[in-house]
């Protein structure tokens, strides 16, 4: 029996398995299919401060090896969180993240404040891809800056444990890290969707209802390591890696690279009790390979060298 | 929050029997590796198969029967890449399986209007265990009498009327109505149900239920809300999960229907059944 407890950010998790924002519903709707006292941790999905009715349809479009979608943050708002949400969670026997957006830094800060009070909540995740309605509507995510400011103006109002998540669609995703390092953050998770479109050009018809949209799955998984290892790197806060992973083969590669803990997204869909088997099949390899403890993994990436100019 | 019903499970089922139907159809016949509880008709399971050549999202489908030895059969007709590679299995097959998911039908019951049910290709599939539920007694309620019930089975030639004959053997009426001519009445189901109506062979007010392309499903309803009658949809939207976690699925509501003011339903965990009245529709 191998050790899968990890301690991330003050927050003990019972194995590294965490469900990904969006992927999973809000609260314990999948209670029925994976017992919460299976997985690390729960993240809900992105709650904004107003409802969001979200994107025209189609919503989603799987391609040849992933997933398109433009879900557009569908959700009820922060009230409904509060209100109806929270209760439900109360209680559950794993550590619940919220996932939390916004369109300005007030906004982020207005969410967090007022989530900040309700004991059901033991650490937030910022979902810093919203567009940053101040900045030209660019996503925060983009810019260290922005993506700074957005997460000490949250460090302000709450001392839960806050992780800010980044997006894959920048030149240099460590600069980003280092910003939200400075911003305050307590860890990072890396990554959130890659964009992409898909087309049928016998009808000139894009796959999505909003043309461009997130790229998720199996395909994205080397993007997602590689982000996950140049933040790791970069920064002395703990890693949430997440991208593509669809078996615990690929949890422990990105623990390999540095991650402290991995989030499953779309391969929830794949197969809803996906995670209610992960920690039997992790226990496995990890025994198989003589490995005590997941602790024990993390970061063994060695050798080679940077190449500047892959090609 | 709308979470998956508390009877629907993530199992793995056999592939025993696949049997080609109509044109560019397949009837599955698959083994369940768990127990299932008793299925109401319109409700679905979301399949792929367990291999990498499978689309990695299982795709959304209505249980067509439930056999005496309790496996479970799906009609499928290939559109693309997740039920091409449906169909191209063989027996042995390990399939993922997730259900059974979503709401059904309501209860059809003989002491309320006699049942019109129209099928639009591959919507006819979830008519197949409606009918014999009906005929049987759905749930306690008492049971319709066969003459009360009408199946209008819609394509556009006769080679997309899916297993027909297998429909015909239930006892009810059921007229075809292809866009060519090619089977039954020549024209499409609206038109059909209209040709009844005016030459007296069905009563004025009945119970409507349809399933079948959007914009078949939308005159349905405008025939059914022009004449007050009671109306449900059984919608096929693009899903992603199935379960409500995904919100890939999303429906137009009308304000101040049966979901208040969200605009939002989800076909998975709200549907895939929803009254007319509940709907937005174009
Ligand atoms: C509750 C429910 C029950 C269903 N029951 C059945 C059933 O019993 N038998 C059956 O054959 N099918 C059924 N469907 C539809 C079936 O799920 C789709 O045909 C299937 O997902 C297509 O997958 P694909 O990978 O083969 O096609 P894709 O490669 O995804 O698409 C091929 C083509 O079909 C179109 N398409 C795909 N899905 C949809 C959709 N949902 N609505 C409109 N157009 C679409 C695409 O735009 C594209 O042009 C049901 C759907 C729902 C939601
Ligand atoms: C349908 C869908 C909805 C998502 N919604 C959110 C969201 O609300 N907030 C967020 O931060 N990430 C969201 N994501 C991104 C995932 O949390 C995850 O970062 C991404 O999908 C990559 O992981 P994966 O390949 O395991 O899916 C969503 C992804 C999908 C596929
Ligand atoms: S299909 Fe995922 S929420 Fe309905």
């Amino acid at each position: 029996m191998a050790q899968l407890a990890v301690s991330v950010a003050g927050l003990s998790l019972r194995n590294p398995l965490l469900s990904a924002s969006g992927t999973f519903g809000h609260g314990l709707e999948m209670r029925h299919v994976v017992a919460p006292s299976l997985v690390g941790a729960l993240v809900s999905k992105t709650v904004t401060p107003r409802p969001r009715p979200g994107n025209a349809m189609p919503r989603i479009q799987e391609t040849e090896a992933g997933l398109l979608n433009s879900i557009g943050l569908e959700n009820r708002g922060m009230q409904s969180y509060l209100d109806t949400t929270l209760p439900e969670v109360a209680g559950a026997d794993t550590v619940i993240i919220t996932n939390i957006g916004g369109e300005t830094e007030q906004e982020f800060a207005e969410i967090a404040a007022a989530f900040d009070g309700r004991p059901e909540i033991d650490a937030f995740e910022l979902n810093l891809s919203c567009p940053n309605v101040d900045g030209g509507a660019l996503p925060y995510s983009t810019d260290p800056k922005t993506a700074e400011r957005v997460v000490a103006s949250v460090r302000a109002v709450t001392r839960k444990p806050l992780f800010a998540k980044l997006s894959p669609n920048v030149t240099r995703i460590e600069d980003i890290a280092v910003a939200c390092e400075r911003g305050g953050a307590d860890g990072l998770t890396a990554v959130n969707t890659v964009l992409g479109m898909s087309i049928d050009w016998r009808t000139g018809r894009p796959g999505l209802g909003t043309i461009v949209g997130g790229y998720s799955g199996t395909a994205i998984k080397p993007i997602a390591l590689r982000c996950a290892w140049q933040c790791a790197r970069a920064v002395s806060l703990p890693v949430l890696g997440c991208g593509g992973v669809r078996c615990a083969e690929d949890v422990l590669e990105f623990l390999a690279v540095g991650c402290s803990a991995v989030q499953v997204g779309t391969a929830n869909f794949g197969e809803p009790g996906l995670l209610a088997r992960m920690p039997a099949e992790l226990d496995r390899l990890l025994d198989d390979a003589g490995f005590a403890s997941v602790e024990d993994l993390i970061g063994s990436v060695r050798g080679g060298s940077r190449a500047e100019v892959p090609g | 929050m709308p979470a998956p019903p508390p009877d629907a499970r993530s199992f793995r089922s056999e592939l025993i029997d696949v049997r080609p139907t109509g044109d560019d159809g397949v009837v599955l016949r698959v083994r369940p590796t768990i127990e299932l509880p008793a299925l109401r008709a319109a409700r679905f399971f979301m399949l792929r198969r367990d291999d990498e050549l499978s689309p990695a999202i299982p795709r959304p489908f209505s249980v067509y029967r439930v056999r005496e030895d309790g496996s479970i059969e799906f009609l499928i007709k290939v559109m693309g890449r997740g039920t091409r590679a449906l169909a191209e299995s063989v027996p042995g097959t390990t399939l993922v399986t997730v259900g059974p998911l979503g709401n059904g039908w309501p209860v059809l019951g003989g002491d309320a209007e006699p049942l019109v049910m129209i099928g639009g290709g591959i919507g006819s599939v979830p008519f197949y265990m409606a009918i014999e539920q009906a005929l049987a007694g759905m749930e306690g309620a008492p049971p319709v009498a066969a003459p009360d019930i009408t199946f209008v089975y819609g394509a556009a030639h006769a080679g997309l009327l899916y297993d027909i004959e297998v429909f015909e053997r239930l006892g009810v009426r059921v007229i075809a109505a292809t866009d060519d001519g090619s089977r039954g009445f020549h024209g499409n189901v609206v038109q059909a149900l209209e040709a009844e109506w005016s030459n007296g062979r069905l009563p004025e007010r009945v119970r409507v239920l349809t399933c079948g392309p959007d914009p078949m499903m939308e005159a349905v309803a405008r025939v059914a809300r022009d004449r007050d009658l009671p109306c449900w949809l059984s919608l096929e939207t693009y899903m992603g999960c199935g379960v409500g976690i995904c919100n890939g699925c999303a429906v137009r509501t009308a304000p101040g229907g049966p979901f208040g003011d969200w605009p939002i339903a989800k076909c998975c965990v709200d549907g895939p059944v929803f009254p007319a009245a509940a709907l937005a529709l174009d």
